[in-house]
């Protein structure tokens, strides 16, 4: 029993020791650098006011919801689109366009419209495939839109109907997908 | 263990000698060269479990190359044996086979039982130096299995015992699930040590070589009280048994071919028994290319792994031995290329492929993005001194090291880094008395001590789906058997608290850092009993309460689960989990030729933690996600075990095995998901007792054939809403094997051809995360070969 009770005694000061104990660590917070928390659709035109589309998640994925803002865009005009990727989790944000542009050959926009509006694509990779990182937008009669954007990592351009802006048999991971609502006046 | 009943010579010792200096007189007048071998080595073989001889044993003396059956009494003979050292291989159609060393100085006797191969059926009481009496329902899985299974890992080998199944993803990875529970509810055992790493991941295997254990044991039990670990009720243990007294060098060289994924296998085992000391070193590679179904190949299903051990014994004295044990686990694991998905709409446009995205036309052995790189190492001292006859204390210490790296598929140039990657440093101790008086009450207790230091490397560049963390775990149990004729109690207690102390960050902008700190207690306690009837019936009745504090994960996830896409959020408020478990056994052995077992079970819970699906989905940038939290619940979980073996005549052997689960959330009045199917499975082996001369020099014996069947059951206990897809339609899957002892001058090799999913079905698993995505495993042929010396 003495030994029974000598070893509870040092299980007891074994215990006592780590429940003081506390897990180091040196003050340094992860850096989230791959979060995108903000996604800008600028449409601009000659005879128009500029539009900006935006989407906004601040605290990244998970926690607090977005915001999105949608926007008016003129009847019967052609916009030019480009975007901006943002991740605003680090000071200053870092432009993720930046990266997206940099593979630019695995990655393709794609667009999903519902409403009086078309969507087509302004630019090529290298490869002379459609990136979607500028494009044309043509709005038609009066009425209520969507546009969907998708960003596709590493898609099969290849693939039928892909370099057509057909996402179906396109693959790969999905990045971006965000739906803005639209107003044609 | 099953050990030579008797060795006795015919003579005297003090006629031995005379007889031999004559002997030597005699040879040294007659010749200087001949050698006189007229001696003989003669005994009965029996059936551990029964006692009843056993006929059709092939018994094999390794020097000569010669080999005998026994006849119907269980009787053999060699005749013509010289004075010398001689290993003898005892093997029979469904026992382990068995070696024995003898130092031959004149006619011997040689009486041996052999175990029947528990496999196939559960065993009633465990012998287990480690926990007294274990009464509760086990199966074990003896050496010769774990060693034709060279191209599984530990989940695949243990699969098939009913009431296990395996949590999967893809291939290579697989958790094993015993009676339903499986990660932070199942304990796994290896060499004394509970083992350390990510168990929580439903996509993590446990990271241990099945191939330096001699044997695994499943207690499907109500507690495994002696174990701690935090086990609601059942436990694996890997163990490597004691190295053997013999003083000659041993081994084996175990290699296997794979024609699915062309997979290459290796073991290599070398010992040496020693009064000094004996050592044992085991290392296994393998290497494996994309795997196939009937249609297409899996890209990036690729498998690497290095593993090595060593073990060193030493008995100091007649009181005190020691043993200390070291190992090293190294893999690299490919993930279904086509499985790694941005979001739920990609799930659900994968979801309706036939053939999975990214599928290529050429086998590969590239392994790339998504990837798994894990390395587990591990060192033991462990020592047992002798108190009294029956008296002893064990002591171990041990220090676990698990690295586990995932990588994605990445942005930049990202990829080359992990998304995932955890440090995971784990130092235990283990102490206990155990007093096993004959005649009167048993008793063991003993402490176990575990400190975790669990650190996220942020190499990833990301967020941490789980915290950096510190815990500690301290647990005292006792527990107190006796056995009589008709009935043995098993009674044990266990006090566990473990202390938490967490840095997570929280979701802030900018990042900031919040500590936790908790403390939690856990009580557990079990009866057993069981009564032993007459004509070789028993009858088992345990029951069990275990507690298990929420694990880390439960508490503090946060964020985008990658991998399996979707945001998981723990919650703080968790309380303690309670369970409560009986389980009946019965088992019946009439006769050699015919053993049943059947087993029921129920097991109640309390604050059941699960991760719910949450009725809205998370908007992310990436689109909408699912959301789960953690949740608790109160649920139940009850099965059926059955098996039994049938020798219908003394060389052909058949087995039924039939598991059958079902699990209830009573909260939220839905099925419990992600519980095992229900499945049946029998096979029938055939044993030639007969050899044959492949060449002048070559002779096959034990020639062995054997058929299996597995079908699995579709998964009804489920409603729609629970689910991404349906479940998978029942499946039935044909394998076969042939197998025989190829003997040479001096050496013999066990070889074997076995083909599985014989008749390339194509099918999907339930409980592999894999079939949102492609089909399982097509036919596979494995040629192996097992050379001992």
């Amino acid at each position: 029993m003495r030994t029974t009770s000598k070893f509870l005694t040092s299980i007891a000061a074994i215990a006592l020791i780590f429940s003081s104990c506390e897990k180091d660590h040196s003050g340094h917070v992860h850096n989230d650098e791959e979060v995108m928390t903000t996604l800008t659709y600028t449409l601009t035109a000659e005879n128009a006011d500029t539009v900006a589309l935006k989407f906004l998640d601040l605290d990244g994925e998970g926690g607090t919801e977005p915001t999105i803002t949608g926007g008016t865009l003129q009847a019967n005009t052609t916009y030019a689109g480009s975007f901006e990727i943002l991740n605003e989790t680090e000071t200053p944000a870092e432009d993720v366009t930046l990266e997206v542009k940099a593979e630019e050959d695995e990655h393709q926009f794609f667009f999903e419209n519902t409403g009086n509006v078309a969507i087509a694509y302004a630019d090529t990779d290298s490869n002379g495939k459609p990136v979607g990182l500028k494009t044309t937008v043509t709005t038609g009669d009066v009425g209520s839109a969507t546009i969907t954007v998708t960003l596709r990592h590493e898609p099969n351009k290849l693939a039928e109907g892909v370099s057509d802006g057909d996402i179906t048999n396109a693959g790969g991971a999905t990045d971006i997908s965000v739906t803005f609502p639209i107003t044609v006046e | 263990m099953q050990e030579v009943q008797q060795i006795y010579p015919l003579l005297s010792l003090s006629q031995l000698n005379k007889f031999l200096t004559l002997l030597i007189l005699f040879s040294a007048i007659l010749s200087t060269k001949a050698q006189d071998c007229t001696y003989f080595i003669k005994g009965s073989i029996s059936d551990k479990g029964t006692l009843l001889p056993l006929s059709d044993v092939n018994i094999f003396v390794k020097e000569t190359s010669k080999g005998c059956y026994t006849d119907d009494k269980g009787l053999y003979s060699i005749y013509n044996l010289c004075k010398g050292e001689y290993h003898i291989v005892y093997s029979h159609i469904g026992c382990e086979p068995k070696q024995i060393h003898i130092d031959l100085k004149g006619d011997t006797v040689l009486n041996i039982d052999l175990a029947h191969t528990i496999n196939t059926l559960g065993t009633i009481h465990l012998d287990d130096n480690k926990t007294g009496h274990v009464t509760q329902p086990t199966v074990s899985i003896n050496k010769k299995t774990i060693e034709n299974n060279l191209t599984k890992n530990l989940g695949g080998i243990i699969e098939n015992q009913t009431g296990v199944s395996l949590l999967k993803n893809g291939s290579s990875i697989a958790k094993p699930i015993v009676h339903g529970l499986f990660g932070n509810r199942l304990t796994i055992i290896n060499n004394g040590i509970v083992q350390g790493g990510q168990q929580w991941g439903k996509d993590h295997g446990p990271e241990i070589d099945p191939f330096s254990s001699n044997k695994i044991t499943i207690i499907k039990g109500v507690n495994a009280i002696s174990y701690g670990g935090g086990n609601l009720g059942s436990v694996i243990i890997m163990e490597s048994n004691k190295i053997s007294s013999d003083p000659h060098l041993h081994g084996h060289m175990n290699y296997a071919y794979e024609t699915n994924g062309k997979g290459n296998n290796l073991n290599i085992q070398l010992e040496k028994g020693s009064e000094k000391l004996a050592w044992r070193v085991n290392g296994t590679l393998k290497q494996y290319g994309d795997k196939n179904t009937p249609d297409y190949f899996l890209k990036n299903t690729g498998i690497e792994e290095a593993n090595f051990s060593i073990q060193l014994q030493k008995n100091w004295n007649e009181k005190l031995y020691t043993n200390f044990y070291a190992s090293t686990f190294n893999t690299k694991l490919g993930v279904l290329r086509g499985s790694h998905i941005g979001n739920l709409t990609d799930l659900e446009e994968a979801l309706t492929r036939e053939v999975p995205f990214f599928t290529e036309e050429d086998f590969s052995r590239d392994i790339s993005a998504p990837m798994q790189k894990v390395a587990h190492h591990l060192a033991k001292i462990d020592a047992t001194y002798l108190l009294s006859d029956h008296q002893k204390l064990e002591f171990v210490i041990a220090a676990q090291q698990n690295n586990r790296r995932e990588f994605d598929i990445r942005r930049g140039d990202r990829t080359d880094l992990p998304m995932l990657s955890l440090l995971q440093n784990t130092f235990s101790s283990d102490i206990r008395y155990i007093s096993e008086p004959e005649n009167t009450w048993a008793i063991s207790i003993g402490n176990q001590n575990i400190i975790t230091d669990n650190t996220n490397d942020p190499e990833t560049k990301t967020s941490p789906l789980i915290p950096d963390y510190l815990s500690f775990k301290s647990g005292l149990f006792a527990i107190a058997s006796k056995k009589k004729n008709a009935l043995d109690i098993n009674l044990g207690l266990r006090y566990d608290m473990e202390y938490q102390n967490i840095v997570a960050i929280e979701r802030t902008v900018p990042r900031t850092i919040k500590r936790y700190t908790n403390n939690f207690h856990n009580i557990s306690g079990v009866s057993s009993f069981k009564f032993n009837l007459k004509k070789n019936q028993s009858i088992l009745f345990s029951s069990g309460l275990a507690t298990r504090n929420p694990g880390i994960n439960e508490l503090f996830s946060k964020g985008v689960h990658h991998g399996v896409s979707a945001i998981e959020d723990g919650d703080v408020n968790l309380k303690t989990e309670k369970a409560f478990k009986n389980t009946l056994e019965y088992n019946w052995a009439p006769s050699s030729k015919f053993k049943l077992n059947a087993l029921v079970y129920h097991q109640n819970f309390e604050n059941y933690i699960f991760l719910k699906p949450q009725d809205e989905m998370k908007l992310t940038i990436r689109g909408a996600f699912p959301y789960f939290k953690y949740e608790q619940t109160d649920a139940y979980i009850y099965g059926f075990d059955f098996s039994s073996e049938i020798k219908i005549i003394n060389t052909l052997q058949g087995v039924v095995r039939y598991s059958f689960l079902r699990g209830k959330d009573v909260s939220n009045n839905e099925p419990l998901i992600s519980l095992p199917s229900n499945n049946l499975h029998g096979s029938i082996k055939y044993q030639v007792n007969r050899s044959f001369n492949v060449s002048q020099n070559i002779r096959a014996e034990e020639l062995e054939i054997s058929i299996d069947n597995k079908t699995v059951f579709k998964q009804t206990n489920l409603l729609d809403s629970q689910d991404y897809a349906p479940a998978p339609e029942t499946y039935n899957l044909f394998g076969l094997k042939i197998s025989s002892r190829l003997v040479l001058p001096k050496h013999y090799v066990n070889c074997y051809i076995r083909i599985e999913n014989l008749f390339d079905v194509a099918y999907r698993e339930y409980l592999n995360r894999h079939r949102y995505f492609a089909d399982d495993i097509g036919r596979s042929i494995t040629f192996g070969m097992n050379f001992k010396f």
